[in-house]
């Protein structure tokens, strides 16, 4: 049969209001629906015609997912559907975590920021290119990996945690809730967990074809992120080849606690090289007790690369990496 | 007495419909019973249709017809695009379309198709093509010439000889020479030599070029988006197997071209003759997706250039070799790219070689400069290494080389009409302030690296022998008929000034009749090359001088005296002195349609285009009718310059590049338009620098399949990838061979954009060339970091 | 993937690849398969699942209440250019990638191309033919007619609606902070510094008019 890239196959439309319907429509399609937040990934893959779910279980009218509160204990709940230029332009996030507000706010382009919401930002599939043209890849379920032959065109995959895929993840956000050290809320008809951001993301090796732990029936429902560091400076740079509607080569992201000139804890995190986002966690314990200079950024930058592997063209993201997470100790603001 | 709009700011008369969302585009149009057709498009860069099963296709509720290649009236044949074929030589070409109610279930009819497909053996290298025992792009060759197929291998001796690192130059079929250039090495003083990329890269206009067929009374009515419309008729006449008069091409509105869309596109045979075939209007919406693979492309080179030089700068050799990447039907960029190189540097001695050669990725056409822009960026670098090498300045050794009026273009080594290429760039340095800018090169702010850049870009800008057609009609006002499209450039009315300054007519009293064939379009030039603003306002300036001695003549025979007694200023026509003896332009009209005649269109010059003839019979009656051929003489060639100069920061920690300032100048003889020249100027330098910096064409080489599709993997500079406040200024001096001084300015800047990019970014990296484009982040890094290479020196499509 | 499954087809084997690609297909049409025809608008069923929305909907387009008949999966780019005649907003890539399909969902820019029809009831729908007030164009209108804006202007509607959405809540944007906040607009001729020159006109004029 023939292929055609355009169109979005007819499905059945529901739009619960509340997380409760979302969930119990969620249970009753299985792996025949599909959760559509923002959109703006969902409607790439509806277009070219590779997910034809029967049907959609459109989140937009589920208002208790949307806003922004301040916690008892002083942290903030951010709901999974609040777009991510409402996540950018509050004065909560701003104030207390500009890091975030930051990232939200170079995700792709206003248009798409007024509709993309932080928990689609957050969950987004990867955009490995032979993956998204709908190749039977490993990520696909099949037995290949197109991205990592001697000729391949990868230019944008990963260095680490590879395991058969080596695609990457997209987001924007996630390294920096990562390095916020924020909780992921998810719901199912089971009840609701929590998880460590920095647990929320899975590599290749437990789950080739996602990228979270949802599972069908899951539904990211609220980001809590902790009581903001207080003094704390913060680092995010997106390497990208265009400066709007672009994904990131590398990202950083850091929280850097310095007291007396010496970097008393750091939370370094970075996307674009690997399958999920990666915490550079022994860069972090080299930095520790270090004044944030040159030095210690190059030493950190050098640890963070150890054991990285290039593939055929992305050589570059070695160097890349090294810099920007030195960047992220020596200027930290 | 009016005053003259030639050289003032006047905003196209079509504006308010753009910003209305009231001007309709090809796909804005709706006909009764208009029904969708959908295209399926080969999964394979190379193939044949063994079999077609459409049976479940054509059982499904609402699919209404399916178009095979073998339907349409031009087939595919040899080095000839079809709209539709059997023997796909691209991922993406269309083998056939189906026609239903509507795109869903046009598309998923087109999911129920069966085709078969033999795979043949691609290429996407050039070079692989020319290894002996290489693959062809077609079955039988890889060389396009005249239609002919014919194939090219070079022996194993001659990669063996090139290395990993040099282009191997085997036989060029393509070679000419100026002088001596073993004597111009043997002069110089400093030689530079270097292996050049320059990619490929699709043009993605704006407006995908969707279209719109419907049959009345034999007669077929098509709404295209294209370039040129008096040239488009023809075209679309052939491409539905009728004759020019049975087809009314509709195209008031064109969403860019860039030159892909010159005279309509190929794939519009498929509304028109589906149309045909199922009895129902037929929309076929190009999607961004299909736009990607029948959308044309810029012709890639993979070249080499030896430069000598003496110790003043000037330039002594020019040793050119260029291998074409020609797509699978054929392109001629190079051709132009070795005569483009003379006009920037008048070489002493001068050798070109270049082999163009057939390939399975999308269709090349000529894209806004096309083998100029590349030639200017690639060779330009070189210069500033020579220069740096002299330690001539940058600025200084462009002026040295540049040529004067009395300057030579090509292998023939003719005249052209002017030059005033020194004045452009003094201009452009003095805008720029060079003088200071120059003394930032290399300076170090943190982890960020200032270069700065000059790009010097010449391209053809003119063309004679089109018609102009005027009407006065009994309102009084001045109707001028253009055949030119409305392809973004503000041409439609901005060569129609001459008209209104010859006859001293105030703007507001000239209607522009463009965008439909049906209303008596002129003979005109295709809007190709930046002919149309030189051809044009000549056109336009012999319609109104004729025009003038209609009017005075019938004013003569009307109210007695001598023709020459009367003059013609503010829609009147009057004896000198005396204002109030003459004829308003509305009663010379009624005069005009009462006599008939010459002044009626019922006589016309002999000397006109046939289709001028065609549109001057169809409006005989209706007013006073001036139609004249441009036959002003013109010696020598007509070229534009631009000269673009460009402060970057590199950041060594990242690879990334920021473009601090630019300025552009030109010589384009006299403005017409200054806004809308600035604007051209500065949307084509911009274009350049997208190519240079990072806009991508890459295939998996082992598949044959492009991946950059989709505007974020092609990616076309946005507004933020550029500074917010270029600069330009103008020589504004009168080409001495046309009545209105101005030439055409469409094609230049990209070159100069590209190549001032391209020069910064060596600049701020110590003066080394990496020499392809694009440069992005990640080759920048990479060299800096003296990390391996991500790419062979010769790689394309990467 | 197709191409694999055809390049394979003419050897015949039955290869574990191809295996893989069918299992893929299948199950991916077989749950499309009953849904075949429900996007047109002449053999669709009107009824909707238990719990789905309704196709017909009432839509708020430019102050008007427009009831129309829209397929679950239509994009609001589509109903507003084939089912309301609104062919002012402009399809350029219908990936929300280019912005020219860009219209105003109470308020707020989107990308027509890339929301579903269904989920704008509601809210109220801003496109290019409703700018216009009593025959007086709107600011972002009027400094394109003084600066004579755009080239090609495929993109005109798009931008214009991105600068009536930044406008409207950036009243005095600097020059580098429209270039920002524009950023989700494509022009391929290259137009931005004209762009940005109707854009600071248009701010001057919306303050004047205030």
């Amino acid at each position: 049969m023939a292929i055609i890239r355009d169109m979005i196959p007819p499905f059945e439309l529901f739009q619960p209001a509340g997380v409760d319907d979302a969930v119990r429509l969620m249970r009753e399609h299985g792996d025949r629906g599909w959760v559509l937040a923002g959109g703006l990934d969902t409607f790439d893959w509806f277009k070219d015609r590779i997910k034809r779910p029967e049907a959609v279980i459109d989140l937009g009218g589920v208002d208790e997912l949307k806003g922004i509160e301040v916690a008892d204990d002083g942290g903030l709940e951010i709901g999974a559907m609040t777009s991510l230029t409402a996540v950018a332009e509050n004065g909560d996030v701003r104030s207390g975590y500009p890091l975030l507000a930051e990232a939200s706010g170079l995700v792709a382009t206003p248009q798409i920021r007024n509709q993309g919401t932080l928990g689609g930002n957050i969950i987004q599939d990867t955009r490995c290119w032979y993956y998204r043209s709908g190749w039977p890849c490993y990520r696909a379920g099949g037995n290949i990996c197109y991205a990592a032959t001697p000729r391949s065109m990868n230019r944008e995959h990963c260095i680490v945690g590879a395991s058969r895929c080596v695609a990457v993840n997209p987001s924007d956000t996630a390294p920096a809730l990562i390095a916020l050290d924020a909780e992921m809320v998810v719901a199912s008809t089971g009840g609701e967990r929590t998880y460590a951001a920095e647990d929320f993301f899975i590599g290749p090796d437990i789950d080739i074809e996602r990228m979270t732990v949802l599972e069908p029936g899951d539904l990211l429902t609220r980001i809590r992120l902790p009581a903001p560091w207080s003094g704390a400076r913060w680092y995010f740079e997106k390497i990208r080849d265009r400066k709007a509607w672009d994904f990131s080569l590398v990202s950083v992201a850091s929280m850097v606690n310095v007291e007396g000139g010496v970097i008393r804890d750091a939370r370094i995190v970075v996307n674009g090289i690997a399958p999920y986002p990666v915490r550079a966690t022994a860069s972090e314990a080299a930095v520790r007790g270090q004044a944030p200079s040159d030095e210690t950024g190059q030493a950190a930058g050098e640890i963070a690369v150890r054991g990285a592997r290039a593939l055929r063209h992305n050589d570059y993201k070695i160097a890349l990496t090294r810099n920007l997470v030195k960047r992220a100790i020596r200027d930290a603001a | 007495m009016a005053e003259n709009v030639i050289g003032t700011d006047i905003s196209p008369p079509d504006l308010r419909a753009k910003i209305t969302g009231q001007a309709r585009y090809a796909e804005d149009f709706h006909a009764e019973g208009m029904v969708f057709a959908k295209l399926l498009l080969s999964p394979m860069p190379h193939a044949r249709v063994l079999s077609v099963d459409t049976s479940a296709a054509e059982r499904m509720e609402g699919v209404l017809g399916i178009l095979r290649a073998d339907e349409l009236p031009v087939q595919a044949e040899g080095t000839r695009e079809g709209a539709l074929t059997d023997e796909p030589k691209y991922e993406g070409e269309p083998i056939l379309a189906v026609a239903a109610v509507d795109e869903t279930i046009a598309a998923a009819a087109v999911e129920a198709i069966r085709v078969e497909l033999e795979p043949l053996p691609f290429v996407l290298d050039p070079l692989d093509s020319l290894r002996e025992g290489g693959p062809d792009a077609h079955v039988g060759g890889n060389v396009a010439g005249r239609g002919e197929l014919s194939s090219l291998k070079w022996p194993a001796s001659v990669f063996e000889e090139a290395g990993a690192d040099k282009l191997p130059m085997g036989e060029a079929p393509a070679e000419w020479t100026i002088g001596d250039i073993d004597a111009g090495f043997a002069e110089a003083d400093v030689v530079v030599e270097e292996t050049i990329v320059h990619q490929s890269v699709t043009h993605h206009p704006m407006e995908p070029r969707s279209c719109m067929a419907y049959w009345q009374n034999g007669k077929l009515f098509l709404h295209g988006s294209t370039q040129s419309t008096e040239r488009t008729r023809g075209n679309v006449a052939r491409m539905a197997g009728v004759e020019p008069d049975d087809v009314v091409f509709i195209g008031e509105y064109c969403g860019g071209g860039f030159g892909s869309k010159i005279s309509g596109s190929p794939i519009m045979a498929v509304p028109a003759v589906l149309s045909r075939k199922i009895g129902r209007p037929v929309m076929l919406r190009i999607t961004r997706y299909e736009e990607n693979y029948i959308g044309r492309a810029r012709a890639g080179f993979q070249g080499w250039a030896k430069i000598g030089f003496r110790a003043d700068g000037r330039m002594t050799a020019l040793d050119l070799y260029l291998v074409q990447d020609s797509g699978p039907y054929g392109a001629s960029d190079f051709f132009t790219a070795g005569t483009v190189a003379t006009a920037s540097y008048q070489p002493e001695n001068m050798r070109f070689r270049g082999v163009a050669i057939l390939t399975n990725t999308p269709p090349r056409s000529a894209q806004r400069a096309p083998g100029g822009a590349q030639i200017v960026a690639m060779l330009e670098p070189l210069v500033d290494k020579a220069a740096r090498e002299l330690d001539v300045d940058r600025l200084e050794i462009r002026k040295l080389n540049a040529p004067d009026s009395d300057g030579w273009l090509g292998p023939q080594q003719g005249p052209f009409t002017s030059a005033y290429v020194r004045e452009a760039l003094d201009l452009g340095g003095e805008l720029f302030g060079w003088e200071e800018k120059r003394q930032l090169s290399g300076q170090r702010n943190g982890t960020k690296v200032t270069g700065v850049g000059i790009g010097l870009s010449p391209f053809t800008a003119g063309s004679t022998g089109r018609d102009g057609l005027l009407v006065i009609r009994p309102d009084g006002k001045l109707h001028v008929h253009q055949g030119i499209g409305n392809l973004g450039t503000h041409s439609i009315a901005d060569t129609a000034r001459p008209a209104a300054d010859v006859l001293d007519l105030s703007w507001d009293q000239v209607v522009i009749v463009w965008g439909d064939t049906s209303k008596h379009l002129p003979f005109s030039t295709v809007q190709a090359g930046s002919q149309t603003t030189h051809a044009h306002t000549r056109a336009n300036h012999a319609a109104a001088t004729a025009m003038v001695g209609l009017l005075q003549e019938l004013a003569a025979r009307e109210l007695g005296g001598s023709p020459s007694s009367y003059r013609v200023a503010d829609g009147r026509v009057f004896r000198a002195g005396n204002r109030a003896a003459g004829l308003s332009f509305g009663e010379a009209a009624r005069v005009a349609m009462a006599l008939g005649g010459k002044f009626s269109g019922g006589e016309y010059p002999e000397d006109l285009n046939d289709a001028t003839k065609a549109a001057v019979a169809g409006l005989a009656g209706e007013g006073l009718i001036a139609a004249a051929r441009d036959n002003y003489e013109r010696a020598g060639a007509v070229y534009t310059w631009v000269a673009t100069f460009a402060q970057v920061e590199l950041d060594v920690e990242t690879g990334e590049v920021e473009i601090i300032d630019l300025a552009s100048a030109t010589d384009c003889g006299t403005v017409m338009h200054p806004r809308s020249l600035a604007a051209q100027t500065n949307g084509g330098v911009f274009q350049g620098i997208g190519m240079a910096k990072g806009q991508r064409w890459v295939f998996d080489p082992k598949w044959g399949i492009p991946f950059t599709k989709r505007f974020y993997t092609a990616r076309p500079p946005g507004i933020l990838d550029v500074p917010p406040s270029p600069r330009f200024t103008a020589v504004d001096r009168a080409d001495p061979h046309t009545p209105v001084g101005a030439k055409g300015i469409g094609e230049p800047p990209v070159g100069a954009g590209e190549a001032a990019y391209v020069c910064a970014v060596a600049d701020a990296m110590g003066g080394l060339c990496l020499c392809r484009t694009p440069l992005t982040a990640d080759m920048i890094l990479a060299e800096l970091e003296g990390r391996p290479r991500p790419y062979g020196l010769l790689d394309t499509h990467v | 993937m197709l191409e694999t499954e055809v390049i394979q087809s003419r050897r015949g084997g039955f290869t574990r690849r191809k295996f893989i690609k069918g299992v893929i297909a299948t199950g991916a049409t077989a749950s499309a398969a009953g849904y075949l025809f429900r996007g047109s608008g002449v053999l669709a069923p009107m009824l909707s699942a238990q719990g789905a929305v309704e196709r017909l909907v009432t839509l708020n387009v430019n102050g008007q209440q427009r009831r129309v008949d829209v397929p679950k999966q239509e994009t609001l780019a589509m109903t507003l250019r084939y089912q309301l005649g609104l062919t002012g907003t402009k399809l350029g890539c219908d990936r929300a990638e280019c912005g020219a399909c860009t219209v105003l969902i109470d308020g707020v820019t989107h990308y027509g191309c890339s929301i579903l029809t269904h989920s704008v009831r509601g809210r109220e729908v801003q496109t290019i033919e409703g700018l216009e007030e009593n025959g007086q164009l709107h600011p972002v209108q009027q400094a394109v007619l003084d600066e004579g804006g755009f080239q090609c202007a495929f993109c005109a509607p798009g931008f214009t609606m991105s600068m009536v959405g930044m406008l409207s809540k950036h009243p005095n944007p600097t020059r580098e902070e429209a270039a920002h906040l524009l950023s989700g607009n494509l022009c391929r001729c290259g137009d931005y510094d004209k762009i940005l020159n109707t854009a600071m006109r248009a701010a001057e004029l919306s303050r004047s008019r205030a």
